[in-house]
């Protein structure tokens, strides 16, 4: 045989068949023998994972080969590329801090790709929990360790490094068959996956100059998991497997009353319960022994993605270009030059353009869409941590985890999720015995689906539990002083109180809530990002909490407004009404204060042309029209020109050159090309408020000192 | 030398200047601070903030906003001619625009040109003017950008933000 070398086996990966198993074995043994030749992986991490991809092909099915000779040619690649030169003396390097050398930004792309691997890892073992043989997710996880081990090796973080090798080791133990993966060993997987995020925490805090300090109890779970990879593990599942509670001591201590007959009785009673319990317990032996045969094939789910990382500034700049050349297109289609063209050809081109510019912009917002796949996996650790720790039992069903949302909403919902999920399990599941009493499964649900229904994203959590109680909350509404009788309230009106600030029914504050924090900071944080969160709840068989999402934060849905020469854009969700006044249904307050009659309730006027200093609007409010705008508390009538129409603008900030405006939350660039203010209805409202509106000097009207 | 904080800050002032007019007269920004020059168009006006803010532009998808030179040195306002044009600058990674007179050539002005801005008293501010460049005959005042697009800047949002307060 020739020497080998990596043009050898790049050769030789090329003419592979993955399902020629005489081949990929010779492949294997190639791989081998060269890293064995050069004298180990020290030093390089391509061909570390080279060496790891030829152990998993090793053993995968062919069905599963292809993607990892793809990822056994990338690394051949990086290895020719040059990290491969003969291992170098790996230089001493000092925990405490960073290796001075480091590049900054391989750093962050290491942190960022690290964490996005534990994501996926977290997914395999908690796929794991309920199919516990699935070894293709065994080997999801003990990848990703060996990924993030090799390098933060070659980075020089040697105290991840090490960590990652004795959290790995374990699991190699699990993927070679060695010990069986049971629930200590999923424990000290979670908690190892959980360790290493702490690490690129504390190495993403040490990026600018701090010192690098392990995290807290890294030491302790380091010398579990060599205890775990030395035999802990192994002696343990066979007790846990096996392990039937029998009392020996029955027999032992049958008690001498100096009877013999009546003493040989009770042996001999305590003698035969004994032999039922271990019937019981070859039973179950036998039930968890055919529990544990693998349950048909392994799903080959391993999909290679292929992705690019990209900048989100760049990426909003992209879609910034593609809205103007959007806008650009509409111009030249509109132009009357155009209209009028005897040239039908040419025409057909623009429309052409007209089409492939649309289908351009419609792919660059869906570049910032990522699915809620990962929101909804954390969910599912949370649900499994909550449970143990409330010694609940919990069913966790996940729907539509694949429907698409904007990046930045995801980071946006993750805790009022958090919230919700909480409060269902710790409220609303009740504990075992109370659900067999009113006839329940043991087991409680928890339902949590996302869909998209009339352009929103529709985030549900639907739990079996005990439902709101109607009288406790009322009771607990006029104690706290925030209604004064139930009188006239429905169901709704009810379960809207649950998100007044304090509020809590629960008669004890457990280590899960019931500190009174919670909906109200959820409700909060969905109104922030324009969403709406709505509860319905039935008395014993449970609780639905929906939340309505927008697509995307980026695009405002909007109606144009004129006010003199001016156009606004006032966001949809704040508008209730617009109406055209009647002279009667307007009076003032002490000669100043404008309000208008609208439903027997008084409304504030504001007249905006004042508030802003705009020349040219309508003077008389019954010749224009009042739009009635809220911000959820309070509300106001604002006085404008016309509408001009409902448009979705993307949402931009007007630049940090001037800060904030008043009354201004940002700018959108309109149809024609122009720019268009998106007014801040809160802030309007109090400015309407604090300025009396009458006595209003426009900054404008002064004269600036320069 | 009547300027001691300007005098500090002589030592690199020469370089290639863009030079624009403004009210007849001719003033100068540092070339690295200019993105681009642009032509006239509308601003959009933003409400409650000083005159001398002639509003917001579309720049290619960017909202950015524009200031009005001959307003935020105290000069009298003009209508728009065709000369008239807009100045695009980036400081510090912000983008604005400044509307001018007119824009006359990109030059280089020595460091030896340039004199310490001279004082006028306590009427005339001279704080945004980093020197006075002299070459081929000709006066030019060179702006320190940085001044020119704060100060004024900062106290009007903040006076604004203290009405709503």
């Amino acid at each position: 045989m020739p020497e080998t070398t990596l043009d050898v086996l790049a050769l030789q990966l090329m003419q592979l068949d993955p399902a020629d198993n005489a081949g990929v074995s010779e492949f294997v043994a190639g791989v081998r023998s060269f890293i064995a030749a050069r004298g180990g992986t020290t030093g390089s991490p391509s061909l570390l994972n080279l060496s790891d991809t030829a152990d998993l092909l090793d053993l995968v099915a062919a069905a599963q080969r292809g993607v990892l000779l793809a990822d056994a040619g990338r690394y051949i690649e990086q290895a020719m590329g040059g990290d491969a030169a003969p291992a170098p003396e790996a230089p001493p390097v000092d925990s405490d801090t960073l290796p001075p050398d480091t590049d900054v930004d391989l750093l962050r792309d290491f942190i960022a790709e690290s964490r996005d691997i534990l994501t996926g890892a977290e997914a395999a073992l908690l796929e794991l929990e309920s199919n516990p043989s699935d070894t293709e997710a065994v080997n999801t996880v003990f990848r990703a360790f060996h990924t993030i081990k090799g390098t933060a090796a070659f980075l020089g973080l040697s105290g991840l490094s090490h960590f990652a090798h004795h959290a790995e080791s374990v699991l190699s133990l699990v993927r070679d068959k060695e010990i069986p993966y049971n629930s200590r060993c999923a424990d000290l997987s979670l908690r190892s996956a959980d360790m290493l995020k702490a690490f690129l925490d504390a190495v993403e805090a040490a990026i600018g100059g701090g010192r690098l300090v392990p995290p807290d109890g890294a030491d302790v779970l380091t010398v579990e998991l060599d205890g775990a990879a030395a035999g802990e593990i192994f002696e343990e599942a066979l007790v846990e497997t096996t392990s039937v509670e029998i009392d020996m001591t029955a027999v032992a201590s049958v008690p001498y009353t100096g009877d013999p007959a009546a003493d040989a009785q009770t042996a001999a009673e305590n003698a035969s319960a004994m032999m039922e319990a271990m019937a019981s317990a070859v039973a179950s032996v036998a039930a968890g022994v055919a529990r544990e045969q693998p349950t048909g094939p392994v799903k080959a789910k391993h999909e290679a993605e292929l992705s690019v990382r990209v900048r989100t500034d760049r990426l909003d700049r992209l879609i910034d270009m593609v809205g103007e050349l959007v806008i650009a297109q509409s111009m030249i289609a509109g132009d009357s030059g155009v209209s009028q063209l005897k040239n039908q050809t040419l025409a057909r081109k623009i429309t052409h353009a007209g089409k492939i510019v649309r289908d351009l912009q419609d792919l660059s917002m869906s570049m910032r869409m990522v699915p809620l796949k990962g929101t909804f996996q954390k969910l599912t650790r949370l649900v499994r941590d909550l449970a143990q720790k409330s010694g609940k039992s919990v069913e966790f069903m996940t729907n539509g985890d694949d429907t698409e949302i904007d990046r930045n909403m995801v980071d946006a919902i993750a805790d009022p999720l958090v919230h919700m999920v909480r409060n269902s399990l710790d409220h609303g599941l009740e504990p075992r015995d109370e659900r067999s009493s009113h006839g329940k499964r043991p087991q409680g649900t928890l339902k949590l689906s996302a869909f998209h229904q009339g352009g929103h994203v529709v985030v549900e959590l639907k739990d079996d539990g005990r439902g709101l109680n109607r009288e406790k909350i009322i009771a607990k509404a006029i104690a706290k002083g925030l209604i004064e009788s139930e009188k006239g309230m429905s169901d709704g009106d009810v379960w809207q109180l649950i998100f007044a600030p304090g509020f809590s029914t629960a008669d004890k504050i457990t280590d899960v809530s019931g500190r009174g924090v919670g909906m109200d900071v959820v409700r909060r944080n969905v109104e922030q990002i324009r969403g709406r969160i709505d509860v319905a709840s039935e008395k014993g068989s449970g609780t639905t909490i929906t939340l309505r999402l927008p697509l995307t934060l980026a695009i405002t849905d909007g109606m144009l407004v004129r006010v003199g020469e001016e156009r606004y854009i006032v966001p949809t969700i704040n508008i209730q009404l617009s109406f055209r006044p009647t002279a009667e249904s307007l009076y003032t307050v002490t000669g100043r204060g404008e309000m208008v009659l609208l439903r027997e309730s008084a409304i504030p006027i504001v007249r905006l042309h004042r508030l802003f200093g705009i020349a040219g609007a309508a003077e008389r409010a019954d010749e224009a029209l009042l739009m009635l705008v809220g911000d959820g508390e309070r509300q106001c009538a604002v006085l404008v020109d016309e509408l001009l129409g409902q448009y979705q603008v993307v949402a931009k900030s007007l630049g940090r050159g001037l800060g904030t405006v008043p009354g201004v939350s940002g700018g959108a660039i309109l149809g024609d090309g122009r720019v268009g203010l998106i007014l801040d209805v809160a802030q309007i409202i109090q400015l309407g408020r604090t300025a009396g509106n009458d006595d209003v000097t426009p900054v404008n009207d002064r004269r600036s000192v320069a | 030398m009547t300027n001691p904080t300007a005098t500090a800050t002589q030592a690199n002032l020469g370089g290639k200047y863009l030079t624009f007019v403004l009210a007849g007269e001719e003033y100068g920004i540092q070339i690295l601070s200019v993105h681009e020059i642009l032509g006239m168009m509308p601003a959009t006006r933003i409400p409650r903030t000083p005159d001398h803010i002639r509003g917001v532009i579309n720049l290619r998808g960017k909202v950015i906003p524009v200031l009005d030179l001959r307003l935020r040195f105290g000069m009298p306002a003009i209508e728009a001619t065709e000369t008239s044009c807009i100045i695009v600058v980036q400081v510090h990674g912000t983008q604005m625009g400044l509307v001018v007179d007119q824009v006359s050539e990109v030059t280089t002005i020595q460091h030896g040109d340039i004199e310490p801005p001279p004082s006028f008293g306590a009427d005339v501010p001279t704080d945004f003017i980093l020197g006075i460049g002299k070459a081929a005959g000709r006066v030019r005042l060179l702006l320190d950008i940085d001044r020119v697009l704060s100060t004024d800047e900062v106290d009007a949002v903040t006076t604004a933000a203290a009405d709503v307060g």
